[in-house]
This record gives structure tokens, C-alpha cells and sequence, in this order.
């Protein structure tokens, strides 16, 4: 069986400077981590082969150079191969023209299954995974907080999505595109000592446009389908702290200000 | 040699049933200290569980513990309040027994009128403190552990608090102790205001981190109160080399601020988020008579204005009065911390604290950071690299280096992975620089592969100190003095 991970590498949220003097993101040393459903995405595949006797499991993802180290993590746990699209025309690119780059290099290869995560926490489109259906022609299901073990084999999928109101079971002819929430709460391995500095660069191709048959023009900004306007940066407002004591003074201060907020 | 059970009868003899803890819980918990806080809060400490703790009520119970232990090779390992970092309470002995202070919890004397107070190693900074404050005065000692940490594991370790600029560090505060030696000795330094009676031989205790002796009581210097007067000085400014400069202007023209710290900006974001707008923050408190107060805030503000180019703004001295009323954590944090790490693959950062004359610590700021940056294998996992100085001397300060990282590894291998590696590059360019690797965490097991390094050919008197005190090698197996068998099985 090959399960094929698409995956995403977005900023680290939690961990950014701002400038506040030219209201931007300072993006110099922005990290990059692997996307919370994606890594789920990647940790059921894992899953898959450690029941599985002869499973492959492939990750690709369309990222600059720089997620080489996090790429070779992924090996280290147990990824066969990992695919890095990356070439300087596709900066800017929208969901559809990212989609297509994917799937030229999908469209190419063999897999029972694809696997993605739901939602990136950085656009929180969530347009990718289904645009792949569609380039694809496969069937594509997202939001997936269980799938069923025991049931998963190259034919089919049993797999649990929740919305609001309800939760449904669907049965998926595979091959198809599934989209993971973290929900389903699969997490990545840990890799042991011995294999922290395991040479894995054979493990990694990274391919271009060039390589996938893309004409400069079909990616990027030129490419995308979606023209920015214009952008503008959130504004970060420069909160006051007020600290109160435990006593009388404090409970009454924070009372006025929950009620103040409408919380109570 | 005893075995376990031996072991037990004979502390059985020795003491009541509730002075012996055998408890699976708590000696897994007694196994290591803070260093491996994660890989112990995931139960998956690697090195084995100490056959019991327990719990003497005197110091005579303490000096036949140790000559017991002394006599069969049984490890010892002196246990205050459990806030050591590097190593320093794990356990790398199957036979092993920890002597903790619980019970040697008496003040035994404040005496205001010579200013200093006397009391058992087992009883806690932060009451000793409430203590004092009713009569108007204060310990002058705060380390961020203030509310768990006792005397004997503060003077054992050669601990140093938020205010030391102006107070001192622990060595400058003890002016006499009690100890206990391995083949049970049992030696009283008595207090004096100053003596030129042979070397000082408080330093044999102080700072031997349990491979010596086991201090039983202390006597420190206590200081007049005046919190009325404190003032608080914040600004924020460019770089830390700037904030180095002014630090060195303030204390070498003569003035103590209690607090004098500089934070480079990646540190400044974890303390002063509502504040710092991407720059280094340089903080400053003064404190003690309304005189001194007054003289020392007009020295802040000169030196401050002499390097005015470098300083971008002064902020609301209010500010560094809250931050510095949170700082402390409680037991509660540690609780907190420790259910926290159980949940997530994360925990907060880790430290390596350095010193060094005021010329040299810029250089070897520098020089780790770019180094880390550029040589550390898992630098992609790095979520946060700064550091703060936060002790300063009349011939130079410190270097707080401090580290966030993403966790891509199991919790048994995360301080040789990750940690491990960026200390000893910390290390290797502070003494390179001719700097001390260890300003205040002492040395404890994980940074004993350096502690020739660190003393070079002074080493040989550490080396005669641990052979006539402690020749049998049962006080704190591992700590301090290297040990090549366990450093090749728990570092290496």
C-alpha cells in the first residue's frame, strides 16, 4: 500500500515578532513548522505502516529549501520519501495554482491513498486538499476526526466527520484525497538518539518548475487566479495590564470589568 | 557491601519508622532533579531510584547517617528544597540513600541587633523572610525559588538571588555554619564579623553542592528593610552591549542597585511582552535608605544619559515594580509545570548562566549566539535564543543565556539532544574567554566534565579537599568532581 502525505509548512504562529512601529511581521527569522493537521496527517500514515507489512509512506509538500531539516525529521521516523516543491517562481502562489503545482507532481505517481490535513493554521482556506481532489479527479473528504483501522485497505475507507450538529460515518472508495483534523489525535513519533543525526538526504528529492513541466507564468503571483488588492497588516494593539491583589479591591475590579465586557 | 534490605533494617535502627520514606512515588521523584524535569513529569527517567530518603531530626542523627553510609559505600545525596538544576540531586548510584533537611526546620535565633539570624538547613528562605519582615528586616536573598528553597541546599549550592548587586550572593551573607562529614565529624564555624585566622574555611561547605559535608545550620547577616523606598527604573534600549555599558557605568563608578539587568530583545518578549517593542530591556531597582536611594537613582539616570544614543526610551518604572512582584515561583508554578509537560511535548526553556569580566562577557554573548545559531544540529527547533545579565560585580557581570525549543525527540533524550549540545557550546566559548561557566546553578553532574576546565590547575586543591573530607567517594556521586563512568553512561 502507499499512502501519499500532502503536507504544509507554515509559519510558527505562536512564536512571531511584530514591528510595531511599521505594523508588519518581521519575517526575517520567521520559523517554519509542520501544520498541526498535517503532522496528524502524517502520524496516521505512520500508524498505517506499523500495521501494515510493505506500506510506503510518501510526503510531498510545495515549501522553500528551508524545510530540509524538518523534511529529514520525517524520515527519521519512518517516511520512505519526501518530495520538496520548491523553486523561487512559486512564491505567491494562491490555493489554485499551489493545488496545480501538487498535482503535476501527483498526477505522475503511483498511491492508494492520499492524505492531508484539514485546516493550515496560517490561511485557514482549506481550499487545497479539495482543489487536488478535483486536478486529481478523485473523490475528497474533509473535517475526518476517525478513520477506521481496522477497515483501511486499498479499496476502502471508513472514516467519521463531525460537523456542528452531527457526526456521519462514510465509507470512501479509494483511492482518494482525506483530509484529517487533529482531532483524530494521532501524533508523530519521537525519534530515539540513535536516530537524530541519521543521514537521510538520499530520502529527498526536490524538484522545480521546470522539472513538472511548469512554464514560470502558470505559477506564483502570475499564475494565481486570486489578485491581492491590497494587503494590510492587522493592527496589534499595545494592551494595559492591570494587576489587582486577592482581596476586596481585586474581586471588585475585575468584577466591574467582566460585567463591563458583558461576561457577566 | 549491604544490600537493600540490610540497608533498611539498619536505618530502622537508626530511626523512627516516620523518618524513613520508601515511598515508589517519591523516590522516583528523588531520582533527579530539575535537569531532567520533562523526561521525569513523562516517567521515563533513565537512572535509578535511591533506596530511601530520610529524614533526621538532629545533627547527631545526620553524623551517625553518614558514618553508617561512609562505613558500607553507600551514596549520599544531601536534599534541601529540591530546586536544583544541573544535575546536582540525581541519583547515578543503585545504593543510595538522600538525607533531606525536612525536619531540621527551626529558626533558631534572629538577632537584630548584630543583624544576623541563625537557622537549620531545612528551614525555607521565604519564612525566615516573613519572619524578619516583622521586625523590619529582610534576608537580602531572592532567588526566583524563594518560596521553596531552604538554607542548606541555598549555602550548599552557592545560591545567588534577584538582588544580589546590592546584598551579595549567599557566600557574602554566611558568616558561620554547622557541618557534618562523611566519617561523621561534626565542625561548628563560629560567628564572627571577620577573622584573619588561617584561610576561610566557610568555603570548604559553601558551594560543595553535598560532595563534602552536610550543612546543619547557618548563621547569615540580615539587613534593615525599607520597601517604602524602592525605586524602579525601566528602558528600553538598543542592544545589549549598550545595556552592558551602562550596567558597568552604574556599579563601577560606585553604586548598588539592588536589581541591574539587561535583557537582549528574544528575552525582553518572554518578560515584558506589554512593553519592549522589539528592543533589548535594561532594569534597575533601588533600594535601602531614602540617602542611598536617591544617589543611586541619580547615578542610573547619568549613566543612562551618558549612553543616551544607545537608549531608545525610559518606560513607566511602575512596569518593572509589577514585573518584578510576579517573578517568583511558587510550588504551585512547579505543580503547574510539571502537569503541563505531561500534557504537551513541550516545557518551558532551559537555562545556562556564565560570568565574566564586563570586557569579555559581550564578546562571548556574541559569539554563543551566532555559534548556536549557526553549528547547533537542531537549530531549526530553536523557538526562542536570548539571554539577560542580571548580577553585576565591580569587575564584571553575568550572561543568563535562555532557550525555547520545538521537542522532536523522546523525552529521555530531549537534555542530550537539545540542552546538552547548546551548553556546551555556552561553555566552551565562556572558558575559552577565560570566563566561569557556572555563575550560580553550580555545577552539579552535567557540567562536571568541565570542572577541570573550569579550575585548571587549581583543581589540584579541589581534588586534595574531596580526598581528605570525603576518601571513601560516598557524598553525591557524580557531582562536581567528574566521574568518568557515569558521564559516559548518562551523558555521552
Amino acid at each position: 500500500m502507499k499512502l501519499i502525505c500532502v503536507v504544509k509548512f507554515v509559519p510558527d504562529v505562536d512564536n512571531f515578532r511584530y514591528d510595531f512601529e511599521n505594523n508588519k511581521l518581521i519575517r526575517e527569522d520567521m520559523r517554519l513548522i509542520l501544520n498541526p493537521d498535517d503532522a496528524c496527517a502524517v502520524a496516521f500514515a505512520l500508524k498505517v505502516k506499523e500495521k501494515l507489512a510493505g506500506t510506503v509512506v510518501e510526503v510531498v509538500t510545495m515549501a522553500p529549501k528551508k524545510i530540509v531539516p524538518h523534511m529529514e525529521d520525517l524520515l527519521r521516523l519512518g517516511v520512505d520519501k519526501g518530495v520538496i516543491l520548491s523553486d523561487k517562481a512559486f512564491a505567491g502562489s494562491d490555493t489554485y495554482v499551489t493545488s496545480k503545482v501538487l498535482s503535476r507532481y501527483l498526477l505522475g505517481q503511483h498511491y492508494d491513498c492520499i492524505i492531508t490535513g484539514t485546516h493550515a493554521v496560517d490561511g485557514d482556506t482549506a481550499h487545497v486538499p479539495a482543489q487536488l481532489g478535483e486536478w486529481l479527479g478523485l473523490n475528497q473528504m474533509s473535517g475526518i476526526t476517525k478513520v477506521d483501522m481496522e477497515k483501511f485497505n486499498k479499496a476502502f475507507a471508513y472514516v467519521d466527520v463531525d460537523n456542528d450538529q452531527t457526526s456521519a460515518t462514510y465509507e470512501v472508495s479509494l483511492p482518494a484525497v482525506l483530509s484529517l483534523t487533529r482531532e483524530i489525535g494521532y501524533k508523530l513519533p519521537y525519534v530515539r538518539k540513535g536516530e537524530i543525526n541519521r543521514d537521510v538526504k538520499s530520502s529527498i528529492y526536490i524538484l522545480g518548475g521546470e522539472d513538472l513541466g511548469l512554464h514560470e507564468d502558470q505559477t506564483g503571483l502570475k499564475g494565481s487566479l486570486t489578485q491581492v488588492v491590497e494587503t494590510y497588516a492587522k493592527q496589534y494593539e499595545k494592551r494595559e495590564r492591570t494587576l489587582v491583589k486577592a482581596d476586596n479591591d481585586g474581586v471588585e475590579t475585575v468584577f466591574h470589568y467582566l460585567h463591563e465586557k458583558g461576561f457577566i | 557491601m549491604l544490600n537493600t534490605d540490610m540497608i533498611l533494617k539498619t536505618l530502622a535502627d537508626m530511626l523512627l519508622p516516620d523518618q524513613i520514606n520508601i515511598n515508589e512515588d517519591e523516590l522516583y521523584d528523588a531520582a533527579a532533579d530539575r535537569y531532567k524535569k520533562y523526561a521525569k513529569a513523562k516517567k521515563v527517567l533513565d537512572v535509578p531510584s535511591p533506596i530511601a530518603i530520610v529524614y533526621p531530626k538532629n545533627t547527631e542523627q545526620v553524623s551517625k547517617l553518614l558514618m553508617f553510609c561512609n562505613e558500607h559505600g553507600i551514596n549520599v545525596i544531601p536534599r534541601g528544597g529540591k530546586t536544583a538544576t544541573e544535575g546536582g540531586l540525581e541519583n547515578w548510584k543503585e545504593n543510595t540513600i538522600v538525607i533531606d533537611a525536612l525536619n531540621l526546620n527551626e529558626i533558631i535565633k534572629i538577632d537584630t541587633y548584630n543583624a544576623q539570624a541563625t537557622v537549620q538547613a531545612g528551614v525555607a528562605l521565604q519564612n525566615l523572610e516573613d519572619e524578619l519582615r516583622k521586625v523590619g528586616f529582610t534576608t537580602g536573598h531572592s532567588p526566583q525559588s524563594k518560596p521553596v528553597a531552604k538554607y542548606g541546599g541555598l549555602v550548599s549550592t552557592r545560591s545567588i538571588g534577584q538582588f544580589s548587586t546590592l546584598y551579595g550572593g549567599i557566600e557574602d551573607m554566611v558568616v558561620g555554619l554547622e557541618c557534618v562529614f562523611p566519617d561523621g565529624h561534626i565542625a561548628r564555624i563560629k560567628n564572627v564579623s571577620r577573622r584573619a585566622g588561617g584561610p576561610d574555611i566557610r568555603h570548604i561547605a559553601i558551594g560543595n553542592e553535598g560532595s563534602l559535608c552536610f550543612i546543619t545550620e547557618v548563621t547569615i547577616k540580615i539587613f534593615r528593610y525599607y520597601p517604602e523606598n524602592n525605586k524602579f527604573y525601566g528602558y528600553l534600549v538598543k542592544d545589549v552591549d549598550t545595556g552592558i555599558k551602562i550596567l558597568r557605568e552604574v556599579i563601577v563608578n560606585g553604586f548598588k542597585p539592588s536589581v541591574s539587568r539587561i535583557y537582549s530583545e528574544e528575552d525582553a518578549a518572554q518578560h515584558f511582552y506589554h512593553f519592549y517593542e522589539n528592543k533589548c530591556v535594561l532594569v534597575f531597582m533601588a533600594e535601602g535608605p531614602k540617602g542611598i536611594v536617591q544617589a543611586t537613582g541619580e547615578a542610573i539616570e547619568e549613566a543612562v544619559a551618558k549612553f543616551g544614543d544607545g537608549v531608545v526610551k525610559q518606560v513607566d518604572g511602575q512596569l518593572i515594580a509589577d514585573w518584578f512582584n510576579h517573578l517568583n515561583w511558587s510550588q504551585k508554578d512547579i505543580d503547574d509545570e510539571i502537569e503541563g509537560m505531561i500534557e504537551n511535548d513541550s516545557h518551558a526553556g532551559f537555562t545556562t548562566e556564565i560570568s565574566a569580566d564586563w570586557e569579555t562577557i559581550p564578546k562571548i554573548y556574541h559569539n554563543v549566539i551566532e555559534r548556536v545559531r549557526n553549528e547547533f544540529s537542531r537549530a531549526h527547533d530553536i523557538t526562542m535564543l536570548g539571554g539577560h545579565s542580571s548580577h553585576s560585580y565591580i569587575n564584571g557581570t553575568n550572561m543568563y543565556f535562555v532557550y525555547n525549543y520545538d521537542i522532536h525527540c523522546a523525552p529521555e533524550d530531549e537534555m542530550i539532544i537539545y540542552h546538552h549540545p547548546i551548553q556546551k557550546i555556552i561553555v566552551e566559548e565562556t572558558l575559552k574567554a577565560g570566563g566561569s561557566m557556572c555563575h550560580h546553578h553550580g555545577i552539579g553532574k552535567y557540567r562536571s566534565e568541565w570542572t577541570l576546565m573550569e579550575h585548571g590547575t587549581a583543581y589540584y586543591m579541589l581534588e586534595k579537599l574531596k580526598q581528605a573530607f570525603d576518601p571513601k567517594g560516598i557524598m553525591n556521586y557524580g557531582t562536581i568532581f567528574p566521574q568518568e563512568e557515569g558521564i559516559n553512561k548518562y551523558i555521552k
